[in-house]
């Protein structure tokens, strides 16, 4: 306990005080005697040297430790009628002032919440809020059909995306699929390539990363207007993203390996149906490596804290190479118990990064994606159109998750409909 | 209300009998609709107005500025003034240096950014004569205040091939490792400028970055950064060829696991995984030491990094198949 004060002592020093120690000594054994007495086996944070990472994580893992211990025996269920409120609350007022910040991603918050509805609330994405989605979206389109971050705004691929996805989850109501410009879009993708296989996020100054790449695709596959041409050396410069951790990087130039642009990477590869091009075992290592022992969850990057949102981002790239058929690279049953202890809270409705952050729109999606994620196995089907299926591992008493296509973040149904229906209008 | 530095009345004719829709503007009963104050309505109103003229004036820029300054993610507002500052500053170095200048201020306040570095990098591009040491001081001060901030690490890449200017980052890299051992963008970045030397100067390197890597382990072993870092070195410079010396470094953090029958004292843990793992990756690579990546895999499994057990049993199916 003395040793666990000290470094409490020395944490207050150097977050909370700001009095950084030089850490050059070396861990000496005596230190690690300790390990045998310590009350789990895994390797013991607490011996390590005193940095920014360390001193974080342990903040962290002491919270996450709290929460496990507070809820230890029982079984811990989804809120789903509890975030419900959050997220049809969205839906109904106006927003607050500080949301301007999302002025540019207005169909993302759009997307998020009714993704998250239709995950955990199937049946609470009404009629009437699908026709409200579908007339701002397609108002955002006019005149030339390319979507943007709101109205009178340039058009932008990011948010191209999150809006056939947001219009995926409307049942084609009032024929809106039927509103959608292909054509404007796909001669738009056209533009935004890059020679190197990339894509812009909008013209002409936008960032140029697997991101892009992946709403590109994604959207393309969604509406069935891929072609070879679109594709063009795509994989040449996803392949260049793998790192030598395993992960994948933003750009070409030796990124360090991430979360978020590992998924990227890795779904649109799905989409191109060419998962063997890239270091399959190396990049299991590192998805597998994201998963800690003493949190649970999953981390983005090496040395990373955990967060909530890669629970999608790292679990939906694991459940792509486990429909590919090269096994399950995460801890689903321990990843489950991160999101149900750590992610959300009876004071405050909505899910969140880790204890002590707020919930938001961003992470409620992508949690409820990752929760979903940890019910199923998935199997794709073979084929240059290979959708996933998903089939149920788990059933909890209290709720009942939506199976979710990992490659696209939607609901396995809902986009199989909106391929299907694109399929047919050629 | 907002302090103009520029008179944009004669704007309000021309909106005057357009209906009001845009950025700032939330219609009646629109979904997600954003209530927003004042002031904001009074920014974007200004700026849909030069917009819509695509003018690019001084006073064109200055209301991007005061638009990008409410909402740093406004890429329209970013890609608008790119045009206006092409247009009025041409190849103009001093003008051009004075919006860099704009955007080192915003970036310190900004850290989260994206689109402050696709414009930076758009901004260099058009530049006559951009300079690399120009780009260090706003760099250095975006990861002292966050030691892994993705973005900066990757602008610095883009800048040192945009420049080909390598010299200095392999010391850069290393203070950041000093101060932090567990850095991992740091380590990486290190990796990145091994990648960038010719093939026989990368393979010259190496042995040094080794001993590098093994003097950061002894600091801190159960440290996933160098241990990858290493095998990133062997793998990707060294034709995977692991040397006796190296098995015998990271056997010294490997505990008891390779000699459960012998005669190791039983308080003998692994002081680090990732030495386990490591260690397992060389055995792996040929039939005979296969037995001992199966025992090292056994013991992560079971005792040292047990919530990967599933890679790990997929690791041992592979090694018996």
């Amino acid at each position: 306990m003395a040793r666990r004060n000290m470094k409490r002592l020395n944490f207050i020093n150097g977050s909370l005080l700001g009095r950084k120690r030089v850490v050059t000594e070396q861990i000496h054994l005596e230190e690690t005697e300790e390990q045998g007495q310590s009350e789990v086996d895994v390797i013991n944070i607490n011996m390590l040297p005193e940095t920014e990472t360390v001193c974080d994580r342990e903040e962290v893992i002491r919270d996450c430790q709290e929460l496990f211990d507070k809820f230890a025996g029982e079984a811990h269920d989804l809120m789903a009628d509890f975030h419900e409120r959050y997220l049809l609350w969205a839906f109904s007022d106006m927003l607050p002032p500080q949301m301007k910040a999302l002025e540019a991603s207005q169909p993302w918050i759009i997307y998020w919440i009714a993704n998250s509805l239709k995950v955990m609330c199937p049946g609470s994405l009404t009629t009437d809020t699908q026709r409200r989605i579908c007339q701002k979206l397609l108002k955002i389109a006019e005149p030339d059909g390319l979507f943007a971050g709101g109205q009178g705004q340039l058009p932008n691929l990011l948010c191209t995306y999150a809006s056939i996805a947001a219009l995926a989850l409307c049942d084609n109501v009032d024929d809106c699929w039927e509103q959608i410009d292909r054509k404007a879009i796909y001669n738009w993708l056209m533009k935004l390539k890059t020679p190197d296989g990339g894509f812009r996020t909008c013209l002409e100054v936008g960032e140029c990363d697997t991101r892009g790449i992946y709403c590109a695709l994604a959207v393309a596959q969604m509406l069935q207007i891929m072609t070879s041409e679109l594709c063009q050396n795509v994989k040449f410069f996803l392949i260049r993203c793998q790192t030598y951790e395993g992960g994948f990087g933003a750009c070409p130039q030796g990124d360090e390996a991430h979360g978020g642009y590992t998924f990227c990477a890795v779904a649109s590869l799905a989409i191109l149906n060419e998962i063997p091009v890239m270091n399959i075992e190396q990049l299991m290592e590192w998805c597998s490596a994201r998963q800690y022992n003493e949190e649970k969850g999953l981390s983005g990057r090496s040395n990373k804290l955990v967060d909530g949102c890669y629970s999608y981002w790292i679990g939906a790239t694991s459940a792509i190479l486990e429909a590919h058929g090269y096994g399950d690279c995460i801890n689903k049953p321990q990843l489950r118990e991160y999101i149900l202890k750590c992610c959300q809270s009876s004071g405050r409705p909505g899910l969140r990064d880790k204890p002590g952050k707020s919930p938001d729109f961003y992470h409620t999606n992508y949690i409820a994606l990752g929760l979903s994620i940890t019910e199923y196995s998935f199997e794709a089907k073979k084929g240059p159109d290979a959708l996933v299926n998903s089939s149920r591992i788990l059933r909890t008493p209290e709720t009942d998750l939506q199976p979710i296509n990992p490659v696209f973040g939607l609901p396995s149904k809902d986009l199989a409909d909106i391929i299907i229906f694109n399929k047919d209008r050629l | 209300m907002v302090e103009w530095k520029f008179d944009y009345s004669d704007l309000d004719k021309i909106t005057e009998n357009k209906p009001e829709t845009g950025p700032g503007v939330s219609e009646k009963g629109e979904l997600c609709g954003i209530m927003y104050d004042d002031e904001y309505k009074e920014i974007m109103r200004v700026f849909r107005g030069v917009l819509s003229l695509k003018e690019k004036s001084e006073r064109a820029l200055y209301a991007t500025e005061v638009a990008i300054l409410a909402v740093p993610a406004f890429y329209t507002a970013w890609n608008y003034r790119f045009d206006i500052v092409k247009a009025l500053y041409g190849d103009s170095g001093d003008q051009l240096d004075r919006e860099l200048d704009w955007l080192d201020e915003f970036t310190l306040a900004n850290p989260k950014n994206y689109q402050i570095w696709s414009y930076r990098q758009a901004v260099l591009k058009v530049h006559p004569k951009p300079i690399f040491r120009r780009e260090l001081p706003i760099l250095a001060a975006m990861l002292d205040e966050d030691s892994k901030n993705y973005h900066v690490w990757s602008y610095r890449r883009w800048c040192v091939q945009f420049f080909g200017v390598l010299d200095e980052e392999l010391t850069f890299a290393d203070a950041l490792i000093v101060r932090d051992v567990f850095n991992n963008s740091a380590w990486c970045h290190r990796m990145f400028v091994m990648k960038e030397l010719e093939v026989d100067l990368a393979q010259r390197a190496a042995s040094a970055e080794i001993e590098y890597a093994k003097a950061k382990i002894l600091i801190a072993p159960q440290n996933i950064s160098p241990w990858n870092y290493l095998r990133g070195i062997y793998n990707g410079i060294l034709g995977s060829q692991f040397d006796a010396e190296i098995v015998t470094f990271a056997l010294a953090f490997a505990g008891d696991v390779f000699d459960a029958h012998g005669d190791a004292s039983p308080t003998a843990n692994a002081q680090s995984s990732f030495a386990l793992e490591f260690l397992a990756a060389i055995y792996s690579q040929n039939e005979e030491t296969a037995p001992k990546a199966i025992a090292a895999y056994n013991a992560l499994s079971s005792k040292y990094d047990p919530i990967r057990k599933s890679l790990w049993d997929h690791k041992i199916a592979r090694l018996r198949t």
